[in-house]
């Protein structure tokens, strides 16, 4: 709201610069934005952030209110007519048929207009607010909503038929011709003035385009009123209309500015419209008033929510700025009566909240809690979150932040997205589900690198996953470890060759984070998804867990990416990882002392040996005395027949109790390659 | 016999020093270790030493043999080395190892968690699927507020919602525990809002929430105010502006000052009564204050990224510039 300091000059003084004065309202809450210079209207402008709380921030009046108290001002109020008129307006009715929505509705007939020039000082202060003038009568309804924060609407009396005024729920199919010459399809919900045939207005939104003022206007029926908050605010959200009266109503107003509005109205229209006749007023329905009208606040109140101590004078001298009435019931201890225009006081600590604001912030002192801390304990996930981005950002991987929201591309609805959660209202791009996975938000990742030229792109993620769940009980939450490896495996330099990443580089990175969390190992096991190759699909099972899952992203969902290359890509639960993990203490293990002895086995096998049963396979034939087995070789092709691959293997014995002689090693190494020829039908060459 | 093994000793050191090509030095070689060389002379001569001088007299022409092996060895290499000196070249780039990098949201979260960590703050978490309950109405947010509205919250098909601030955790961690409490709740909000340069509809925020028998206003300010001057440093200028929030009374926002004007970085205030009321606290008994920042618009202050979209399109030219 842009607010004019030669109006507030009506109510209060304002000790120069100005701009001490907008950083004095700021820093008690009323947030000034901005303050500008208008040399053409010799005027000065705040413009004004509100908050939710603060409805009655939105007029002169009530920004003035606020610079008398947090500048120990008086405040001098504009001089009302106090109802002018005293007969009723003949033949004149109001009925209200939706007492919640209007629970009062005041209304004058003004007969017989004269002038129709708005005088210059009013276009000039309306103008500084940025409201252009339309005509008098109009002009007068926004002077007196930017002045009180009470918005007017007027009627040409002429055109509304029956001499009626209802307001009432909107019928259906009921339509609107608003000023603004949109038509509004008007729905039940909605709260309408309408005369005895039509709507005229949507109450407290916008008025009828067919009893608007005009230039030929004589005669005004001018409505002044209290809608209910939450019901202007559907109807200007429903309608998108969004007017400095809806802007008001919907924060609520003030429900005695309802009378001393239209009484500052009708003292504005005497003088300059020079009517010749003004009705008293007709009224319908009460005024509501204040769910607490007075408020018991103590001293130690104060001091125990802020930490220090406020005079008892200045208590009381900040409140009755403030508009309260303030009445010392004993010594430390107030009864505080609360204005109509702040709803928002209600309980002591709103109060406390007062007196700190105008007091202010910055003069409270600062301190530092008196308790030691209160828990040292680490949550073992997170721990392990923070160890595996140290040890994921170290082997090469960028960490990525993709979005939870997500659309079903490249996912199957019927399989992944089964038990999904779904958003009944997403913003755009069909992004309904909370995804189930976090492959899709890699994938996004990966094209956009792509397309900006990366041939290498690494990356995990740290995030949930979620699914619905059983009926009636809240969705579950899973954390997860997504791992996208694309293209080449690292940027080449002049010592190293590069290579493609493979699935591989993949489940060594998942061997990695699981090795710490399943001391006996884990079982590999097939598995479906939709996103993933069939033949490479596999999960890690430790006991009943399935704690990860890997394989390549299938070239059907890399296409719907526009990827050329393999994807390859792991999923891993870290709560799961972490519950296994726990906070385990890793003790110490001593190794042997005697040396070791590696000997090199090359076994040409079929396809489908799996070199899981060979490694298997070769520890148990050593008999305690082979302490590791590693693949260092695998090869087809040339030599190889087909349907045939050549493993080579390197094993290293080693016994915990003795030096191992040579001739022992070699024969025990020549037993278990004759043995693996004899059951696998495997050859080796040496 | 020793006499005759120093004289070869100091012969020896004289041809090494003297020896300059490598030819030179495999003729000196050759001279005293080849097989007609000096010590295999001596060798054959120590077959008519006396037997109570064999013992020192051998060690003495073992040591001499094993020096002037090394010593050949040594002045070998360093000719070798002579010709590699012009192929050598310094300014070869190293081979930098392929590092990665943590993203700089996470970065964010991790700085201002372990700054709270420092004061006491356990870290908390808290489910992102929420109910009403847990986001608007324990929080003192009236059933009719705007931000219930479907234009401000995503609501699911089951009747849940996604939480639009990690005040809620605020609520759970309260539910389930008694104080006193120091807390903070790092993670994922969510809002309908159109994505453009300063608005997403996913982001980070940080609650926290410390709950005692005497916590008081000055005690938040003296925390805050701790806080922002670990994040952006001492020299930092900060002021406290009053404000609204329905879950806190009196309410506040901080401003950093920030070249010449002021930013708000944060919202924060004493727990309101209500939020006591709505999860079983004995609301005469118990203080508290609770804060919340959101994560992006720290990073982006103190990293000077303008545009927050940067933060979800994980670019790499981005994401490694904060390893």
């Amino acid at each position: 709201m842009k607010v004019s300091t030669n109006w507030l000059r009506d109510f209060v003084t304002l000790a120069p610069p100005i701009t001490r004065i907008a950083d004095r309202l700021t820093l008690a809450g009323l947030e000034v934005k901005k303050v500008d210079q208008i040399d053409d209207l010799q005027d000065t402008v705040f413009e004004i952030e509100i908050t939710s709380n603060r409805p009655d921030w939105l007029s002169h009046v009530g920004v003035a209110r606020e610079i008398s108290a947090v500048e120990a001002l008086s405040l001098k109020m504009p001089l009302l007519d106090i109802e002018a008129g005293r007969t009723p307006p003949a033949g004149w009715k109001i009925h209200i048929k939706d007492a919640e929505a209007c629970p009062y509705y005041t209304g004058v007939l003004i007969e017989g207009i004269t002038e129709t020039r708005t005088p210059e000082f009013m276009v000039q202060r309306l103008l500084a607010c940025g409201v252009r003038s339309v005509n008098l009568i109009v002009d007068i309804t926004n002077y007196v909503l930017l002045e009180y924060g009470q918005p007017l609407h007027a009627f040409d009396a002429d055109l509304i038929q029956g001499r009626e005024i209802q307001v009432r729920k909107a019928k259906p199919g009921e339509r609107l011709l608003a000023i603004n010459d949109a038509t509004i399809e008007l729905n039940p919900n909605d709260l309408v003035i309408a005369d005895s045939d039509y709507a005229i207005a949507l109450a407290g939104v916008m008025g009828g385009k067919k009893t608007e003022i005009s230039d030929r206007t004589r005669n005004v029926f001018l409505e002044s009123a209290f809608f209910d908050p939450g019901r202007v605010r559907r109807a200007s959200r429903n309608h998108q209309l969004s007017t400095d009266s809806s802007y008001r109503f919907e924060r609520r107003v003030d429900p005695e500015t309802v009378d001393h509005g239209r009484q500052r109205a009708l003292s504005l229209i005497k003088q300059y419209a020079k009517p010749g006749r003004i009705s008293s007023p007709v009224k319908a329905g009460e005024k509501p008033i204040l769910r607490v009208k007075q408020v018991h606040i103590r001293e130690e109140e104060i001091r125990d929510v802020l930490g220090c101590d406020i005079k008892p004078n200045q208590v009381a001298s900040i409140l009755t700025k403030l508009g309260c009435e303030v009445k010392q019931h004993a010594p430390g201890s107030w009864k505080v009566g609360v204005p109509s225009f702040r709803a928002d006081l209600e309980r002591p600590v709103d109060l406390v909240e007062e007196i700190a604001r105008i007091y202010g912030y910055d003069a409270i002192p600062e301190t530092l809690p008196a308790r030691a801390p209160v828990s040292l304990t680490e949550n073992p996930r997170l721990k392990l979150e923070r160890r595996l981005r140290n040890l994921l950002s170290g082997v090469g991987l960028h960490e990525a932040v993709t979005f939870s929201l997500i659309s079903d591309r490249g996912l199957d609805e019927k399989v992944d997205l089964a038990s999904a959660v779904r958003i009944v209202n997403p913003l755009h791009h069909g992004l309904h589900w909370m995804r189930p996975t976090l492959v899709t938000g890699l994938l996004d990742a990966v094209q956009k690198n792509v397309n900006a030229g990366a041939d290498s792109v690494p990356l995990f993620e740290i995030a949930n996953v979620y699914s619905a769940g059983e009926a009636q009980k809240h969705p579950r939450e899973e954390r997860m470890l997504g791992i996208m490896l694309y293209g080449k495996r690292a940027a080449p330099n002049w010592i190293d060759h590069s290579r493609e990443a493979s699935l591989f580089d993949v489940k060594g990175i998942v061997e990695t984070i699981l090795g710490g969390a399943s001391e006996g190992g884990w079982k590999l096991q097939k598995i479906h998804k939709s996103y993933l190759t069939p033949s490479t699909a596999r999960e890690f099972v430790v006991g009943a867990e399935r704690l990860a899952f890997l394989g390549a992203v299938s070239p059907e969902v890399c296409a719907r990416w526009d990827l050329k290359g393999s994807a390859y890509y792991a999923e891993i639960s870290l709560d799961k990882v972490a519950g296994k993990a726990g906070n385990v203490v890793k003790k110490f293990r001593e190794w042997p002392r005697y040396p070791a002895v590696a000997r090199d086995l090359s076994l040409t096998v079929k396809d489908e040996v799996p070199c899981e049963a060979l490694i298997k396979e070769i520890c148990e034939l050593g008999g305690g005395l082979i302490r590791s087995v590693s693949l260092f070789d695998l090869f087809r092709g040339k030599r190889i027949p087909a349907g045939y691959k050549n493993l080579a293997f390197r094993m290293v014995y080693q016994s915990l109790e003795r030096t191992l002689v040579s001739e022992e090693v070699q024969k025990l190494h020549d037993r278990i390659a004759d043995t693996l020829v004899r059951k696998y039908q495997a050859a080796f060459q040496q | 016999m020793i006499e005759i093994i120093r004289r070869i000793e100091s012969e020896a050191q004289e041809a090494l020093a003297r020896a300059e090509t490598g030819e030179a030095l495999q003729s000196l070689r050759v001279a005293f270790l080849g097989k007609k060389g000096k010590f295999q002379d001596l060798f054959k001569d120590f077959g008519a030493v006396p037997a109570d001088q064999r013992k020192a007299i051998g060690a003495e022409l073992n040591r001499v043999k094993d020096w002037l092996e090394q010593a050949i060895a040594t002045a070998q290499a360093r000719l070798e080395n002579k010709g590699t000196d012009a192929q050598f070249d310094g300014t070869l780039p190293g081979v930098v190892p392929q590092t990665g990098s943590i993203h700089v949201l996470q970065q964010t979260i991790d700085e201002i968690t372990s700054i709270y960590g420092r004061m006491g703050f356990e870290v908390v978490e808290g489910p992102e699927i929420e109910t009403e309950f847990h986001n608007f109405t324990a929080l003192n947010i009236p059933l009719n507020h705007p931000s219930r509205d479907a234009f401000d919250t995503f609501y699911t098909t089951q009747g849940h919602l996604l939480r639009s601030q990690t005040s809620t955790v605020q609520v759970r961690v309260m539910q389930s525990r008694k104080p006193p409490l120091r807390v903070v709740a790092p993670g994922r909000v969510y809002r309908p809002d159109t994505v453009d340069a300063s608005h997403s509809f996913m982001f980070h925020q940080i609650e926290g929430l410390m709950v005692d028998d005497k916590v008081t206003f000055s005690d938040l300010k003296g925390v805050l105010h701790l806080f922002l001057r670990e994040l952006f440093g001492s020299a930092i200028k900060l002021r406290f502006r009053p404000h609204f929030f329905p879950f806190t009374e009196p309410s506040v926002e901080v401003d950093i000052q920030w070249g010449k004007g002021w930013l708000e970085v944060l919202g924060a205030g004493s727990v309101d009564p209500n939020v006591f009321e709505a999860v079983g606290y004995d609301k005469s008994r118990v203080r508290g204050f609770a804060f919340g920042l959101g994560v992006e618009r720290i990073a982006m202050l103190r990293h000077g990224i303008t545009d927050i979209r940067h933060f979800y399109e994980n670019d790499i030219r981005f994401l490694r510039q904060f390893a």
